[in-house]
């Protein structure tokens, strides 16, 4: 959970990642995002099966000896590796980077992944899946970002800019949190780092608790005052 | 990154992550254990009795199938003597009989007398089933840590423990 009281090193490409991935689904599920953890709770289910069935070997190789047990070791060896490589390729082909998979009130399912593509940028890369209430057809959108617009100079986290990106970005989630949608002429980015920091002074009381609802009473004059400041 | 750990599934997958990490390297040896077919397949070598072939510290590769040929007079072996827990690395100096019911005696090379004195009461050769391998490769020196961390067993529980924080603290 990104709270704003957490700081993060800013110069760490894995924190700021991390960072942010936690923050969709706090964000999603604040709006009465229905999550699912299938891809997940898959992925833990063979994990935790290759390290029982090796705990098992263990007991037994030291409970009766190599010698007596030599068989059911190399079973267990050949099932522990066809497992292992089954939780790769899990991780590898079907969760691919996926922060978020959930469905919408309003019955649209999301699927979020997200990257890092340049290990020198602070660039974010989204690519948000949604598949329609009946199924049907699927719509890909790719949503970019830099981390320095939801990132004060310190390291804080600040939700508002983050959230009116995917907001902005994301029909679906927009018409969920229509107050976070920016106006097309002003984009995620016209936060200033001024205003990021003073967000972040802010916002620790009111913005970002984890059950954040978005109600955008402490941030609609918070952007008023960019707007004076810029002005 | 602490504050992680409220989200229970992740949680889990750390640990899980952990756990994966030991639970590998553990199969990785059984692995080794059923092809070389040995209850030991890499051992340490703890005394000079084998100099100037090994010194304490050298790490050996053990192979423990005879598809060519026998275990024979030559070849250095490590072998295990009832109701003692350390294996010993000597050379089979004298063979008799084939099979594997043949009697071998083995020697340090750096010894003055044979192995009768350090086998079990009463007992005064080997059989095939005693040796656990015969060293097919060894690596110089590497093995010294496990003497550092067997003479030393606080060494162990320090290093675990600074292993398990770094993989419980940092994702990716």
């Amino acid at each position: 959970m990104a709270s704003s009281q957490e700081k993060i090193t800013v110069y760490n490409l894995a924190d700021l990642k991390n960072t942010s991935d936690d923050a969709i689904p706090n964000y999603l599920n604040s709006l009465k995002f229905r999550p699912s953890h299938r891809l997940t709770d898959v992925r833990l289910a063979l994990g935790y099966t290759a390290f029982l069935l090796a705990g098992a070997c263990f007991l037994w190789d030291y409970k009766f000896g190599f010698d007596a047990t030599k068989w059911y070791t190399a079973a267990a060896v050949a099932l522990y590796s066809a497992i292992n490589g089954a939780l790769t390729l899990w991780i590898f082909y079907v969760e691919r980077g996926t922060v978020y998979i959930g469905t919408a009130p309003s019955g649209e399912t999301l699927r979020i992944t997200s990257e890092t593509p340049r290990k020198t940028l602070p660039e974010y890369h989204l690519t948000v899946e949604i598949e329609g209430k009946k199924g049907g057809k699927k719509e890909t959108l790719v949503v970019t970002g830099s981390f320095t617009d939801w990132f004060d100079a310190v390291g804080h986290f600040v939700a508002p800019p983050f959230q009116s990106m995917l907001a902005s970005a994301v029909p679906v989630i927009g018409k969920h949190d229509p107050k976070r949608v920016a106006p097309a002429e002003e984009a995620a980015s016209a936060y200033t780092p001024e205003m990021l920091d003073a967000l972040s002074k802010a916002s620790v009381s009111a913005v970002s608790s984890a059950a954040e609802t978005a109600s955008g009473a402490e941030s609609t004059p918070g952007k008023k005052g960019g707007k004076r400041r810029k002005a | 990154m602490l504050s992680s750990l409220q989200n229970p599934r992740q949680a889990a997958a750390q640990l899980m992550n952990f756990g994966l990490i030991l639970s590998t390297a553990f199969m990785m040896w059984k692995g080794l254990s059923v092809i070389t077919d040995s209850p030991s397949p890499i051992v340490v070598v703890l005394s000079g009795s084998m100099e100037p072939a090994f010194q304490r510290g050298d790490l050996l590769l053990l192979w423990n199938r005879n598809i060519f040929s026998e275990t024979s007079v030559g070849e250095i072996v490590v072998y295990n003597v009832k109701d003692k827990d350390i294996p010993i690395v000597h050379r089979v100096v004298r063979k008799f009989g084939l099979g594997p019911r043949a009697k071998l005696l083995t020697k340090g090379d750096n010894n003055n007398s044979d192995d009768t004195e350090l086998y079990a009461q009463g007992q005064d050769y080997l059989v095939r089933k005693d040796i656990i391998g015969s060293v097919v490769g060894f690596l110089p020196f590497v093995g010294y840590v496990t003497i550092m961390l067997s003479e030393h067993p606080w060494l162990k529980t320090v290093m675990l423990g600074i292993m398990g924080l770094v993989v419980v603290l940092q994702r990716e």
